[in-house]
């Protein structure tokens, strides 16, 4: 699925030529009674202006805590964020940057339009308060209690908080999380809408797919760190990687397993009985050293889900941490 | 100022009508149980009479049982993810403190008032001197008491929590001489808890630091002193522990 967007409207950071976000080497790293966690270690990702860019990597990865980093909600232990040349608060006080969080975060004996007034009121001059209920599409439910509204709608509200200062760098932290299917393309279907408006979008999921969908380039994060980033069609094409399974040889099949496990494209190698399955994000090198090198037999290659390309491109980083 | 925002805070206060009746009601139903309809209520006393007396220390009560809740539940609040959403705007930190500094304020001020109403109407006497400095002094003492609301919900994090300090507070007016006119030992331990320098400070237009007993005996009197100090350094045993525990959440974060 390709979406076509118009060009950006020229922005004043445009003007200047600031990247809307700019992360250099942030870390932040977390005090807990069983000794400091290392939540982000080293993160390098320069954003310009109307890109939309998912962050993609499981549950853990440090997304979260990145973007709480980018929005000012946080300090970072080392390192920097900048958006649209700006510390991030700032960015954030003059409406340049809004996002719409993870569940939380809203009082539950508000109405959903009292809500937003509240909101609202906290800036100078907000886009107007029904036309924001209108876009996010809370029009029926707009007198309901937040209590009494679904997952689905409470998100869509954070979202119609997030539209009020017209922002130029719209930020999502798992946005579609606890949504059902229906809500979830809903969501996205507005999205598209907002992103068309020129908006510089940067969300955050654990769904390749919603990755592949909607974004123009994918940046995964594993561990803390950036693993992979560029356009979508690239990264897809080298996160949906192929499986191979074959036979190995009785004699020196733990030789053999070493082997491929050293192996560049070989993301991931598991024993099952005398078959070994690889991950592969280079399944011609894996088939070629198995045949080859190895000896193996009943070679099998199969194109993997969106799901196991997701564990090729971030359990890679997982097995470098370890060999550390 | 941003009144939009407190505008909202009052109608959420007025939707909760658990709520409304402990804190504006009760006190007021205290009151009148306790003081329009006894005998005693027409003692002279002071500056007035028994009746101002009690009716002072009722809306004393109905002010802290208010201020505790605010306070709890901002910290509740921001805990469970408000204060995140509220960090993506402009308002700036000590802008929702004023706001939730002015509801408590205003919420303090509906027992108060009911009381005074109710007071005037069935025979609380006193110079117009000791009904103004009393009134001030329990409205104003009681936003100090906004915080131990803000340390138990920062503490335990929970609406629960924030309902168990609400009660806390009944206990507290015990021990304090708030309810009870007590004597001997139990108004010596009295002198060192949290709401015996308020309620003192609060009364002493009226008595001029005169202690009564239930039957009427003089048990002396408090120097201005010694309420001013009680409620100084439970201020600020309170603020120590409300930055610790602010500090404590950050890290946490």
């Amino acid at each position: 699925m390709t979406h076509t967007r118009p060009t950006a409207p020229p922005s004043p950071a445009a003007a200047t030529g600031a990247p809307a976000v700019e992360l250099r080497g942030l870390t932040k790293t977390f005090a807990t009674r069983s000794g400091d966690v290392a939540a982000v270690r080293g993160v390098d990702l320069r954003i310009e202006t109307g890109e939309v860019v998912a962050v993609l990597g499981p549950n853990g990865a440090g997304k979260t805590t990145t973007i709480d980093m980018l929005l000012g909600l946080t300090s970072p232990t080392g390192g920097s964020a900048e958006v649209f040349g700006r510390p991030p608060r700032d960015a954030v006080r003059e409406g340049r940057v809004s996002a719409v969080l993870q569940t939380g975060g809203l009082l539950r004996d508000l109405t959903v339009r009292e809500t937003v007034r509240l909101i609202a009121s906290t800036y100078d001059a907000p886009a107007p308060v029904e036309d924001v209920i209108d876009r996010a599409g809370l029009g029926a439910v707009a007198s309901r209690m937040v209590s009494k509204c679904s997952g689905g709608e409470q998100q869509r509200l954070r979202f119609a908080l997030a539209l009020l200062p017209d922002p130029e760098l719209l930020v999502l932290d798992e946005p579609t999380a606890g949504m059902d299917v229906t809500a979830r393309r809903d969501f996205w279907r507005v999205m598209h809408a907002e992103a068309a408006r020129g908006r510089t979008v940067v969300f955050a999921t654990h769904y390749l797919e919603e990755a592949d969908d909607f974004a123009d380039r994918i940046v995964v994060v594993a561990q803390g760190r950036v693993v992979a980033d560029g356009p979508t069609a690239e990264i897809r094409s080298r996160a949906v990687g192929r499986t191979v399974h074959a036979t190995l040889p009785t004699t020196g099949r733990d030789d053999a397993v070493a082997t491929l496990r050293r192996l560049a494209g070989a993301a991931d190698v598991t024993v099952q009985g005398d078959r070994v399955r690889v991950v592969a994000t280079d399944s011609d090198a894996v088939a070629r050293t198995l045949l080859v090198e190895l000896d193996a037999h009943d070679l099998e290659i199969l194109t993997g889900s969106l799901d196991e390309a997701f564990v090729a491109l971030t359990g890679a980083a997982q097995t470098t941490e370890e060999g550390r | 100022m941003n009144t939009t925002y407190l505008g909202l805070e009052l109608r959420r206060f007025a939707r909760d009508r658990a709520n409304l009746f402990f804190i504006g009601v009760l006190p007021a139903f205290f009151y009148i149980i306790f003081g329009a309809t006894q005998a005693y209520g027409g003692s002279p006393l002071g500056n007035g009479n028994v009746a101002l007396y009690i009716l002072v220390s009722m809306a004393a009560y109905g002010a802290v049982t208010a201020t505790v809740g605010v306070g709890g539940m901002a910290a509740v609040e921001r805990m469970q993810g408000w204060g995140r959403q509220l960090g993506l705007t402009p308002l700036r930190d000590g802008g929702f403190v004023l706001v939730k500094i002015t509801l408590a304020v205003v919420v303090a001020l509906l027992p108060v008032t009911l009381i005074a109403v109710i007071g005037a109407l069935t025979g609380a006497e006193g110079t117009t001197v000791a009904w103004t400095l009393s009134l001030l002094a329990v409205a104003g003492g009681a936003c100090v008491f906004a915080l131990f609301g803000l340390c138990a919900g920062l503490a335990f994090r929970t609406e629960a929590a924030v309902s168990a300090a609400s009660g806390m507070v009944v206990v507290l007016a015990f021990l304090g001489n708030v309810f009870v006119p007590l004597s001997g030992t139990l108004l010596a331990i009295a002198k060192f808890t949290p709401l015996y320098g308020y309620v003192a400070l609060a009364r002493y237009p009226v008595t001029e630091g005169r202690l009564i007993s239930g039957d009427g005996a003089s048990l002396g009197s408090d120097p201005l002193w010694l309420p001013l100090l009680n409620l100084g350094v439970w201020s600020a045993v309170l603020a120590v522990a409300a930055v610790l525990l602010v500090r404590r959440g950050r890290e946490r974060q």
